[in-house]
């Protein structure tokens, strides 16, 4: 296909596409739809809804960890909370643990991978690569529809007799093998369901990977070269690897105790296994360990599917905003692909206290501390980047860098987990409740929101209030950090994670004291009516740090939500398609872009993160625009040549 | 591979693949049944296993390269297949050797049985 | 819009994109499969002996099912020639010849899933195996088609928090039982209940009023709590019902929903508690092998399997056969130079033997069976497969085998073991495959004449990408087939 011909077909097209459009019917153009902008922003507020969703349950369960002898205030008369509270309104163990699984399972499947994969990854991708649409749109919508369905079934099952699934987001045989086994019909309990809309979101992951990775390797535009594209399509490269390659593992295993529970079989449990004093009715011989061997194949590479594409959204954004290039480009793009590689050989160090012994575990302590290493090297680079730039506190930027300390917390906090010695003292503790709830909490999620803010213009073609951002942000850092720096301290001193009364029951771990009457810290709780007058801080009254935190950074949530709605009604008209002054190609299309994305055939003519090149006209230099110098006197009349759009720079 | 010639050629090497792959199993079904491959002592066989395995891997790299035609591909699929193939690898090995790590050794059943070794059945 | 290389190869990847996609689906098929074989290895390595079930390992165990899996790969083959060949038509442009092969292909599939449904329905309905509680194993078939518990049932009690009493689906005959509340909440008693649907209705309508009841309570309670009450009156709903039958009815109780049972009550998992009488909770079998690999050698002659067979011949049968064995053994190592290994003495060339308890009146054949059950042992199983060798032995004897003796039981389904399970999600899982495989095939060629037409090239690249698909299911099938049924 010649450049040319390539330019009238899609030009055709696109005109015959725009008439085409105003004929589709709503649901054909915003339910089932296959343009991958409209996939992208069905994804965004689903996730969205169970982002807000699993934030609930969560300040239930820390209303029973602050308040373990307190009924639940405004739910307890909710006829649905009455199978689950105990007789004085207070919440129960097993409530505790349902929505504690349930909080986890949520967050990570249902929450932060479709807002980061699915929404931003489907939206941003194809315009990025100058691409008009996904390679499989029909397959994309599928995608979209799975995971829609396996939502819907998470969330029905908690309205089952049993409740939904209880044995944490991590479904451990035999544990998750044998509760609930009691009900006459196994396959509508909460434990077989949690598996069965595992299935379904596995394979609504998988189809988003095929068609991820297969829509960046072949639908490039022209002159867009492995080395211009932009940080984020790498990072949705490696993310899709991740995705294809880590989550059969899972299937299998979501798979065997599927039949483990419906079946009857045995592949997770051990010979002999008793269960509530009685033997528990099956063959035996299998290995619980297996389980745990076939999840953590595919979580600790999840842990990357949460990250990477956060800090690829602010590998975005402090360029744009600092006015400078990304600094170490090809070292991030080669750092990403180590991660990749060796995010596969890591897993069991989510395993160092199941009996490995320790040549095994030596390697994967070797491999665990080598994966930190091009981590680093993506935080340094962004760390870096923005030295000596001018930079734009927006807020997409502001939260973008309050991302990376966050990150880096989270990150650092990870090490000693890495060593199997002091795993053994810190595993299942809240230290790790904080270690990684900073990588996605303060981490990842602050950084969607940087993603929301900074693409809503181009979505809606209105600009979000930065007032009300300025609201949202601020207090969110505050509360983040309220929420989760205590979890390192009480972790440490031995609180137990999954514990519903919040370590109450263990005295002589919970008394232990935080801080002196009338120091610094007991001063400010002191304030903040955490402890009274001249007592001291103890260990246990962190809880309510803690869950004080949790539900202010709920409240500081509302202008969010308000500023995303209003938004699109009142908000700054954009004066122009590229309102940041940005470099990539998403900018070039039309605001908000239309059925096939692009007027005119995209052409990459330069790399990604072309900012203040000196000599240039502006300080930007987008990789859209021809260079005047290369496609001197031709310029208007005739395409560039492929030689000469690949001998740009 | 459009023309006729080409074509031609690849049919005769689609037959004879099969034909391969029908004579493989003969010989799979005849390693794990007929006497003459029981290297062992009476019973079931460890090297039946090997060398099953071995034909079988035969026959699937016949399968992949003329019948799927890798052999024709460009690297692209070769390096992702490659990865894929490595992974796969390492989730098999390196659970097993989780497993069968010295330290559980020790509380193997086995040692607690061995007692009755000296007596005749 | 048109998204680029929907037909043409992209020149710098050399692929159009759906082969490009297949194969990364393909990548993570091997990822799929890779975890289940990981998942056979770890677990068929990982048996301890003499705990947790043997696998049942080398040809002997499955000698009849050897040759479906032969046929079904010899099918299998034959299928994917037949595919590769299409695409060739295709690309002749031979519509005719095209359409041939490519329903000689689905065929193909049509047989390999007639004969998995042979062997699945062989190892479903006609192996059984029972675990007695000094873990020695009865291979054989039982034969009351029911491992359950009849009971004939006349008070039934349970809550009504909990989900419907799973009891329900153990009920025989069609007629529902005509029951009659006799305790229960106020406004319940006295109710009489007719059909399950009527059933139905009736425990949601309870069950809802139970807890606005206990809504009602809890709030009086939290109230005076609140109020600072010290000790208010405890909430206390009653939510526990008994149904009465007008007459008793039949249960066949599955044991594996049954915590524990008398002479006079069912007690269920869920917590239903079932009165009336039991009828039998004998299972009848008939044994074709018995299988010692977990019980130690010196306590052999002792197992409990010989109490519950109760046949002096059967237990002489199987020891002469296995000092046979120990010979052979014995023999070779004394070739070979060394000791008998301790597997070797441990697995089930020595310990698994098969016996014949004759029915009475036929214990006239024993001398003549000595022989025969020698010749069977020494290469095949005659319980694998059915029928094999049944007929010379005369009518056996059905043993009643009695409940508390019994430790596991079932068909040679997935719960059997681990190699049954992984047998049977691997191979199911397969031959979803195969389906999913040929539908999709059956569809290119059944409405694939328009785009034929249209564009034959777009068509011959469906073919190749659907054959990529096929191919891997074949080449699944050419490691499942040794590793589960001949090595
Ligand atoms: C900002 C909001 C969040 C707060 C305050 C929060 C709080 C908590 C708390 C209190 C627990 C339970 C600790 C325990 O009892 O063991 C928990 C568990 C967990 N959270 Fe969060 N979380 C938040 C966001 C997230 C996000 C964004 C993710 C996901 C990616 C996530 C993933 C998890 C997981 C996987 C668990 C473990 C569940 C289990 O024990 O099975 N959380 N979180
Ligand atoms: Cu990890």
């Amino acid at each position: 296909m010649s450049a040319a011909t390539a330019h009238e077909h899609a030009e055709a097209h696109g005109g015959h596409d725009d008439h085409h459009e105003h004929h589709d019917p709503f649901w054909k153009k915003y339910i089932f739809s296959t343009d991958h902008k409209v996939i992208g922003i069905q994804y965004g507020f689903t996730s969205l809804v169970f982002l807000a969703f699993g934030f609930f349950l969560m300040m239930v369960m820390r209303w029973s960890i602050a308040y373990p002898d307190r009924a639940v205030p405004l739910l307890a008369d909710w006829p649905w909370f009455q199978a689950w509270l105990d007789d004085g309104g207070k919440v129960t163990g097993d409530l505790y643990n349902m929505f504690g699984a349930m909080h986890g399972t949520i967050m990570v499947f249902l929450g932060i991978v479709p807002l980061a994969f699915g929404a931003f990854g489907n939206y941003v991708t194809p315009l990025q690569i100058g691409a008009p649409d996904m390679a499989f749109p029909r397959l994309n919508m599928a995608s979209y529809w799975l995971y829609l369905l396996g939502g819907a079934l998470m969330f029905v099952s908690f309205f089952l007799p049993s409740g939904a699934a209880k044995a944490g987001w991590t479904n451990y045989s035999p544990l998750a093998t044998t509760t609930d086994l009691h009900y006459g019909d196994l396959f509508w309990t909460g434990q077989t369901q949690w598996l069965v809309a595992m299935a379904l979101l596995i394979s609504s992951s998988l189809l988003g990977a095929v068609n991820f990775i297969c829509t960046i390797i072949n639908l490039r535009c022209k002159g867009m070269t492995w080395m211009r594209l932009p940080f984020f399509v790498w990072a949705m490269l490696v993310t899709g690897f991740l995705l294809l390659l880590a989550f059969p593992p899972l299937e299998v295993a979501a798979i065997m105790q599927l039949m483990d529970r419906l079946a009857g079989t045995s592949f997770f449990v051990p010979s002999g296994l008793n269960v509530s004093g009685m033997a528990f009715d099956a063959a035996g011989g299998g290995s619980p360990l297996l389980y745990q061997h076939l999840f953590w194949f595919l979580a600790h590479p999840e842990v990357y599917v949460l990250i990477l594409p956060a800090i690829a959204i602010v590998a975005e954004i402090i360029p744009c905003n600092t006015r400078k290039p990304l600094w170490g480009y090809k070292t991030m793009v080669y750092a990403v692909m180590v991660l990749g590689f060796l995010a596969f050989i890591v897993w069991a160090h989510h395993m160092y206290i199941t009996g490995m012994g320790p040549a095994i575990s030596t390697f994967f302590q070797t491999t665990t501390v080598l994966i930190s290493v091009p981590s680093v090297i993506l935080i340094t680079s962004l760390l870096i980047s923005m030295w000596g730039g001018s930079i734009r506190f927006n807020t997409p930027m502001l939260f973008a860098t309050a991302f990376i300390p966050m990150f880096g917390i989270g990150g650092l906090t990870g090490l000693p987990l890495a060593f199997s010695l002091p795993d053994l003292h810190l595993h299942d503790t809240y230290y790790v409740i904080g270690h990684f709830h900073y990588v996605v909490a303060p981490g990842t999620i602050f950084a969607l929101f940087a993603g929301i803010y900074h693409w809503y213009p181009k979505i809606t073609g209105r600009m979000m209030s930065s007032k009300l951002g300025h609201l949202h942000f601020w207090p969110s850092l505050i509360f983040m950090n309220g929420i989760f720096s205590p979890m390192f301290f009480q972790g440490m001193a031995g609180f137990h994670r999954r514990a519903f009364d919040g370590g109450k029951a263990y005295e002589q771990i919970s008394q232990q004291i935080f801080a002196e009457p009338n120091t610094f810290f007991a001063n400010i709780a002191e304030m903040l009516h955490v402890i009274d007058a001249d007592a001291p801080l103890r260990m246990i009254d962190l809880n309510l740090v803690t869950s004080g935190s949790a539900w202010l950074l709920a409240v500081f949530q509302v202008p969010f939500i308000i500023n995303l709605f209003l938004s699109v009604f009142i908000g700054k008209k954009v004066s122009s398609d590229n309102p940041w002054n940005a470099t990539t190609l998403e900018w070039a299309t039309p605001t908000p872009p239309p059925h096939g994305n692009f007027a005119k055939e995209p052409v990459a003519y330069r790399g990604p993160y072309e900012y203040s090149v000196p000599g240039a006209p502006r300080d930007f230099t987008p990789q859209f625009e021809t260079d005047p110098s290369l496609t001197a006197g031709s310029e208007h009349d005739s395409e560039p040549s492929e030689e000469i759009i690949l001998s740009a720079h | 591979m459009a023309d006729a010639h080409e074509l031609t050629k690849t049919k005769k090497s689609f037959a004879a693949v099969g034909i391969a792959l029908l004579v493989f199993t003969v010989v799979t079904v005849t390693i794990g049944l007929a006497p003459i491959f029981d290297f062992g002592p009476p019973g079931p066989d460890g090297m039946d296993f090997v060398l099953g395995l071995a034909v079988a891997t035969v026959k699937a790299s016949l399968v992949a390269l003329i019948f799927m035609h890798l052999n024709h591909e460009k690297g692209l699929i070769y390096k992702i297949l490659l990865f894929t193939v490595l992974f796969a690898t390492g989730l098999m090995v390196l659970t097993l050797f989780a497993d069968i790590d010295p330290i559980r050794e020790q509380f193997d059943t086995l040692q607690t049985t061995r007692g009755w070794l000296t007596e005749k059945p | 819009m048109e998204i680029p290389y929907e037909v043409t190869p992209r020149r710098d990847t050399g692929l159009y994109n759906a082969k490009l996609g297949i194969w990364l689906f393909l990548a993570s098929e091997v990822m799929l499969f890779g975890g289940l074989f990981s998942a056979y290895v770890f677990m068929r390595l990982g048996i301890q002996d003499g705990v947790d079930n043997p696998w049942p390992w080398g040809v002997s165990v499955h000698k009849n099912f050897v040759w479906l899996g032969a046929i079904n790969t010899i099918v299998l083959i034959a299928s994917s020639v037949g595919v590769v060949f299409a695409w060739v038509a295709l690309k002749e442009r031979n519509w005719r010849r095209y359409q041939i092969y490519m329903y000689f292909v689905v065929a193909c599939a049509v047989v390999f899933m007639c004969i998995k449904t042979v062997e699945y329905n062989s190892k479903l309905n006609h192996h059984h195996g029972i675990k007695l509680v000094d873990n020695s194993v009865m291979e054989g078939t039982i034969l009351n088609k029911t491992d359950r518990i009849s009971f004939k049932g006349e008070k039934l009690t349970f809550s009504l928090n909990g989900a419907l009493p799973a009891v329900l689906r153990d009920l025989e005959g069609d007629a529902f039982p005509k029951f009659k509340v006799t305790e229960g909440p106020e406004g319940t008693v006295g109710v009489e209940i007719q059909s399950l649907s009527q059933f139905k209705g009736w425990f949601a309508d309870s069950r809802r009023a139970a807890s606005e009841r206990l809504t009602e309570e809890r709030k009086r309670f939290r109230g005076e709590l609140a109020g600072g009450a010290a000790n208010p009156k405890p909430v206390s709903v009653v939510s526990s019902v008994t149904l009465t039958a007008a007459e008793p009815f039949g249960l066949s109780g599955s044991p594996r929903k049954i915590v524990a049972h008398t002479e006079t009550a069912l007690n269920y998992k869920d917590g239903v508690k079932v009165e009336g009488k039991l009828v039998n909770d004998d299972v009848l079998f008939e044994v074709h092998e018995v299988d010692l690999q977990l019980v130690l050698p010196t306590k052999q002659r002792d197992s409990v399997v010989w109490s519950v067979i109760n046949d002096e011949h059967a237990k002489q049968q199987f020891f002469t056969s296995q000092s046979k064995k120990y010979q052979e053994l014995l023999e070779y190592y004394k070739k070979h130079g060394g000791v008998i290994p301790e597997e070797q003495l441990r697995g089930r060339f020595l310990n698994v033997q098969y016996v014949h308890v004759a029915a009475e009146g036929h214990e006239g054949e024993h001398g003549k069976e000595d022989k025969h059950a020698d010749v069977h042992t020494s290469q095949s199983n005659p319980t694998a497969g059915g029928g094999e060798g049944e007929g010379k032995h005369g009518p056996s004897k059905h043993i009643a085998v009695a409940r508390d003796k019994i430790k596991f039981m079932g068909n040679h389904g997935p719960r059997y073991g681990t190699y049954y399970a992984i047998y049977f999600t691997m191979t199911a899982l397969h031959g979803l495959h195969v389906i999913g495989g040929a539908l999709v095939l059956l569809f290119f060629v059944v409405f694939g004449k328009k785009l034929y037409l249209k564009n034959p090239e777009h068509l011959a690249n469906r073919v190749e990408v659907g054959g990529l698909f096929w191919h891997f299911v074949d080449l699944v099938w050419i490691f499942l087939f040794p590793i589960m049924y001949l090595l």
